[in-house]
């Protein structure tokens, strides 16, 4: 369905809401298909949100539906909320005495005042609270450092406020502050749950040295790393889209991501690291065509191969990934495996890409309606990939999307 | 009592009186409150009254996490508070920053489909308020909303405020929606932007919205007022004219190409050129680098700039994102 072709609602405000929805929908398609939300499907329990806002985007319409901006009745309001029709809406909560608060706060009463604001599990003051510890740390390795300490005998709801916080500051960005949260996570010291939230607080780094690469990438791909194993995997990913941005370089990060996905004994993480380069979209040298290439052949996971796929259409040797796209075509017995294959051949070579596409739909002929509508468009005059894949009928006409839930 | 038991009596109350000396206080025992004692806090029903007052104070604070917070507070409330008080507060509200609050408290009951008619009456005060400075501040409330198609030609009528001030925030609304709320997906929405950029008798409103504004789903028609301003006598509406051009519909792309390169040869500012050759560029992909090679000889100013389009778009990417940002890093190398 294309954006133009929703219904409007009877309601013009609410057919307008409906319709952004679905056309957030339409732009975070693209992250969707790139199954991206394999990210948050370890359920680690830990509280550190998305520093990706493409995750976050892909997540948003599952979080509306589950209701928003809540917290607990009031004390004394129980009473008349049982009586009262169901609301459409949660009721806020406004905090008497929050005012002297947020003035007189330091942090040394930070864990003591707020303990009944969590308690609450109000997720508005909680939200305020991870800002304004993060405030109180400010640009302190000191500050940074006792609210780390503080992570081995907080409640879980402190931790993920805490890590939050720390993630946030101003502080975690000095090598002091990186360093401590790169040893404590990595340590022994703490639960391996609670190391994953310490190693989550690296996610807003601007680049990693090579030596906490290096470490971040060992305990990754180790046969124990488990939940932490993942984060690592995860901020290696997250802090390569940050340094790529600003500066390009993606090659150190490529190389342990690869690495990860090459080595990790643990299929989950062993995804993540063939999948996070996917989010900063580099152009594929040589090596790292060889490297992808060999996953696509290799690999077990099917969404494995199918993230290879995508990410050697970035290859800056088109006739050798056309080529391995079109063996893969043939050999490959996963459906979803062949449509990554088929539509990133385009992504490719564009309307090059067509005759090797078309051989594919004589191969296998469900494919050939797919032909036709990628010619079509091309046809057209559509050149970005992107707008070529917003503009099919259907993207997922093999329900590959789906099997990511 | 036995000499043992009192000297055990003794010793424990010395030592008791020991470790009070050596262990804190609680608080709760001190005799005088002491600065650090901890605030009563205690969850209340939110009220309008409650609510303004509390933000009113808190504008004060140096928090910015505090101000964030009573901002979203007040606009996740929004939808359980009293309409007819949020409406009245609005009403006789004449500070600009909190007409702001409270114009996206209303917003957000019709952004949350709890009071379709809210919306409306924040847009009424926009086009009547006397006060530029409230109704820049009442207009921001509308940003990154539904408000570009459900207020009818109100943006068309703001781009020409007598208050640049207002004239810029209408223009900032109007890129934002577009960009964050539509994703560039929704033809009516975008084509209502260039309605609202082509009615502006400000080039710099005008500029600033083309040369922001994702094209790809916009009318003919409106690709066609678009073309149409190639022709200004301002060379900034001229410069955004040419780089939305770049970003039309499948159906008006060798129109535009055709426009655009045509134009180049008599075009005389450096940074109208460059919007063309980026254009031309993202009309063509790899398929422009022969337009773009005839066109290298016609300003040497230009010639670097074109060989770094040539040399990015030999690279065979197949997303314009993607070609923008090679070109970004190969320009910025050392």
């Amino acid at each position: 369905m294309t954006p133009d072709s929703l219904p409007r609602s009877a309601s013009p405000l609410a057919g307008s809401s409906n319709r952004r929805t679905a056309l957030i929908g339409a732009g975070a398609g693209l992250v969707l298909l790139l199954a991206a939300i394999g990210l948050l499907a370890r359920g680690s329990g830990q509280e550190v949100a998305p520093a990706d806002p493409q995750t976050a985007a892909a997540l948003a319409p599952k979080q509306a539906r589950s209701g928003k901006g809540g917290g607990t009745a009031p004390a004394g309001q129980a009473g008349a909320a049982a009586e009262a029709p169901p609301s459409r809406f949660d009721a806020t909560t406004c905090w008497r005495d929050l005012e002297r608060f947020n003035e007189e706060v330091t942090l040394e009463t930070f864990r003591e005042w707020a303990a009944p604001l969590l308690a609450s599990r109000d997720p508005l003051v909680r939200d305020y609270l991870k800002a304004r510890l993060a405030e109180l740390i400010g640009n302190d390795a000191g500050r940074a450092s006792t609210v780390l300490g503080w992570s081995r005998d907080a409640t879980p709801q402190e931790f993920g406020v805490f890590m939050m916080a720390l993630r946030d500051s101003e502080a975690v960005h000095l090598p002091q502050v990186a360093a401590q949260l790169v040893d404590l996570g990595l340590g022994e010291r703490v639960d391996p749950e609670r190391r994953a939230g310490i190693l989550s607080a690296l996610d807003t780094q601007k680049r990693l040295d090579p030596a906490a690469l290096d470490r971040l990438s060992d305990f990754a791909k180790g046969p124990v790393s488990s939940e932490a194993g993942w984060t690592a995997a995860r901020t290696i990913g997250r802090v390569l889209k940050q340094d790529f941005k600003q500066t390009g370089n993606a090659a150190p990060y490529l190389d342990e991501l690869l690495t990860i996905g090459e080595q990790s004994p643990d299929e989950q993480i062993r995804y993540l690291g063939q999948m996070m380069p996917m989010h900063s979209a580099p152009v594929l040298d040589a090596e790292a065509t060889e490297r992808y290439a060999k996953i696509l052949a290799t690999e077990g996971n099917e969404s494995g191969r199918d993230v290879a796929a995508h990410l050697l259409s970035l290859s800056q040797d088109k006739a050798r990934v056309l080529e391995l796209f079109a063996k893969t075509f043939e050999t490959d017995p996963a459906v979803c495996v062949r449509w990554a294959v088929f539509r990133f051949a385009a992504r490719v070579s564009g309307k090059d890409a067509l005759p090797v596409m078309a051989k594919m739909a004589i191969q296998d002929p469900r494919f050939q309606p797919l032909y036709d509508e990628f010619e079509r468009l091309y046809a057209s005059g559509v050149l970005d990939w992107v707008r070529l894949w917003n503009s099919l009928s259907n993207q997922n006409p093999f329900g590959c999307l789906d099997r990511h839930d | 009592m036995t000499r043992l038991s009192s000297f055990r009596t003794g010793a424990l109350g010395l030592i008791a009186l020991t470790l009070c000396q050596l262990l804190p206080t609680p608080a709760s025992a001190q005799a005088a409150p002491s600065p650090a004692q901890a605030p009563a806090l205690e969850g209340e029903t939110c009220s309008v009254q409650g609510l303004m007052d509390q933000i009113r104070r808190g504008l004060q604070s140096k928090s910015a996490a505090y101000k964030n917070y009573l901002r979203t507070l007040l606009r996740e409330s929004a939808v359980t508070l009293p309409d007819n008080e949020l409406r009245a507060a609005f009403e006789r509200e004449t500070d600009p920053v909190m007409a702001e609050h409270l114009a996206a408290a209303l917003v957000a009951r019709t952004e949350r489909g709890a009071d379709p008619s809210a919306m409306q009456a924040v847009a009424e005060r926009v086009l009547e308020e006397r006060d530029p400075a409230v109704r820049a501040a009442t207009l921001r409330a509308m940003r990154r909303t539904s408000a570009l198609e459900n207020t009818g030609d109100m943006y068309e009528r703001l781009v020409s405020d007598p208050s640049p001030e207002v004239r810029q925030e209408a223009a900032t609304n109007i890129i934002e929606d577009i960009q964050h709320v539509y994703s560039g997906f929704y033809g009516p929405a975008s084509d209502a932007a260039v309605a609202a950029a082509t009615a502006s008798t400000d080039p710099q409103v005008t500029a600033r919205i083309l040369g922001n504004l994702d094209t790809q789903k916009i009318s003919a028609g409106s690709a066609s007022e678009i073309q149409s301003l190639l022709s200004s006598d301002n060379a900034e509406v001229r410069q955004a004219a040419a780089t939305a051009l770049g970003g039309v519909p499948a159906e008006q792309m060798a129109s535009a190409r055709e426009s655009l390169v045509g134009m180049y040869r008599d075009e005389r500012d450096a940074g109208v050129r460059k919007a063309l050759l980026q254009s031309i560029a993202q009309l063509g992909f790899s398929g422009a680098v022969p337009d773009l090679q005839r066109l290298r000889s016609i300003d040497p100013r230009l010639e670097s700039e074109i060989d770094a389009w040539i040399l990015v778009l030999n690279l065979g990417l197949q997303e314009w994102s993607l070609i923008l940002r090679e070109k970004q890093w190969l320009q910025q190398a050392p």
